[in-house]
């Protein structure tokens, strides 16, 4: 259902866009540089998402909340926050873990960490969409301004818990 | 959007298809299939492509409506207003607006992505693509308000939402800050 809402959203802004072009000439250059991008993104999304698979496969998720749910202290913080990135597929996966981590005994703000830590790298979005789409670069300058952002939420949640 | 009716389109920008980058996600996908092949058996492997295939082909128009617009865009875009908006020098307001942008767009990453390579390729600066990718990360109003908040515990939930709320804006600063030369 959320899947064919956000087609019908993105297929109307595509066809609301495609109506701005003038005339042929800009519809022809707007389907060159759709199919180039095309080229670059889906061989590498298809590679992704196949990887994404096969790891899913090597590290099931009750594998990955026993390991987070056991965890404590900094340790455990800094465990939850690098199983952020590792957690294969969409928030439906990682929110699920943290939820089920949180009933095996997790602390709080270990699961704050991991929700950011998969918000911000999941490496999912980041190999299948973001790499392909906005180039290494960015991806390099956004993690490297990006990287103690989980671990500053989980210190300031602590102040709460 | 600009009056183009006169003038000719831009010349599209080519790209290598196959390239260092392309070969490692190659590499690692590869290692992984032969991990799960030695775990499971080959036919695992099969299934788990048959099952990623078929997502890939339910995502299909999904990726190919989000391609035409991160392509489109820049050709739709006033270059000089947008970089106005949320270019090099557009400021923390420019930060800000990027960052409410992220928040506020209701989609995925096959929607996002798409957007902040079409907003790069029309004059938005790094800092600002850092703040609405980072916008769209922590602060998704569909994500938080559907998902989050149906799984885990509602303080934790407006807790981890309230301490993010400062953090693309401050990225965005600090990518700007940052020496960094990038082409985008």
């Amino acid at each position: 259902m959320n899947i064919l809402i956000g087609t019908v959203l993105i297929g109307g802004a595509a066809i609301w866009m495609f109506l701005q072009l003038p005339n042929a000439e800009w519809r022809r250059a707007s389907m060159v540089a759709s199919v180039q991008m095309l080229k670059f993104m889906l061989p590498r999304m298809v590679t992704a998402l196949l990887g994404a698979g096969f790891f899913a496969e090597l590290l099931p998720e009750d594998r990955v909340q026993v390991m987070f749910g056991e965890a404590a202290g900094f340790s455990g913080l800094l465990l939850a926050a690098a199983m952020g990135p590792l957690t294969p597929g969409g928030a439906f996966v990682s929110l699920a873990i943290a939820a089920a981590a949180l009933k095996t005994g997790a602390a709080p703000v270990a699961a704050l960490a991991y929700v950011t830590s998969w918000s911000l790298f999941s490496l999912t979005k980041i190999l299948a969409y973001e790499a392909p789409l906005m180039g290494r670069q960015e991806v390099i300058a956004r993690i490297a301004v990006s990287w103690p952002v989980p671990l500053m939420i989980a210190a300031a949640g602590m102040l709460y818990y | 959007m600009r009056n183009i009716t006169a003038d000719p389109p831009p010349a599209p920008r080519r790209r290598k298809v196959i390239d260092k980058g392309f070969l490692v996600l190659l590499a690692f996908t590869v290692l992984g299939g032969i991990g799960v092949a030695l775990k499971s058996g080959i036919g695992r492997v099969g299934e788990i492509a048959v099952e990623t295939l078929g997502f890939i082909v339910v995502l299909g128009p999904k990726i190919a409506a989000g391609v035409f617009i991160a392509a489109t865009l820049p050709l739709l875009l006033p270059r000089d207003r947008v970089a106005t908006w949320i270019g090099r020098n557009s400021g923390l307001r420019g930060l800000t607006i990027a960052m409410l942008a992220g928040l506020l767009i209701p989609g995925g990453p096959s929607m996002t992505f798409p957007l902040a390579a079409g907003f790069a390729a029309a004059g938005a600066d790094l800092g600002a693509i850092i703040a609405f990718v980072s916008g769209w990360s922590l602060l998704s109003l569909n994500r938080t308000l559907i998902w989050e908040f149906s799984f885990l515990p509602h303080d934790m939930v407006a807790l981890r939402w309230i301490l993010s709320l400062p953090v693309p804006v401050l990225l965005g600063l600090a990518v700007r800050a940052l020496p960094l030369k990038v082409r985008t």
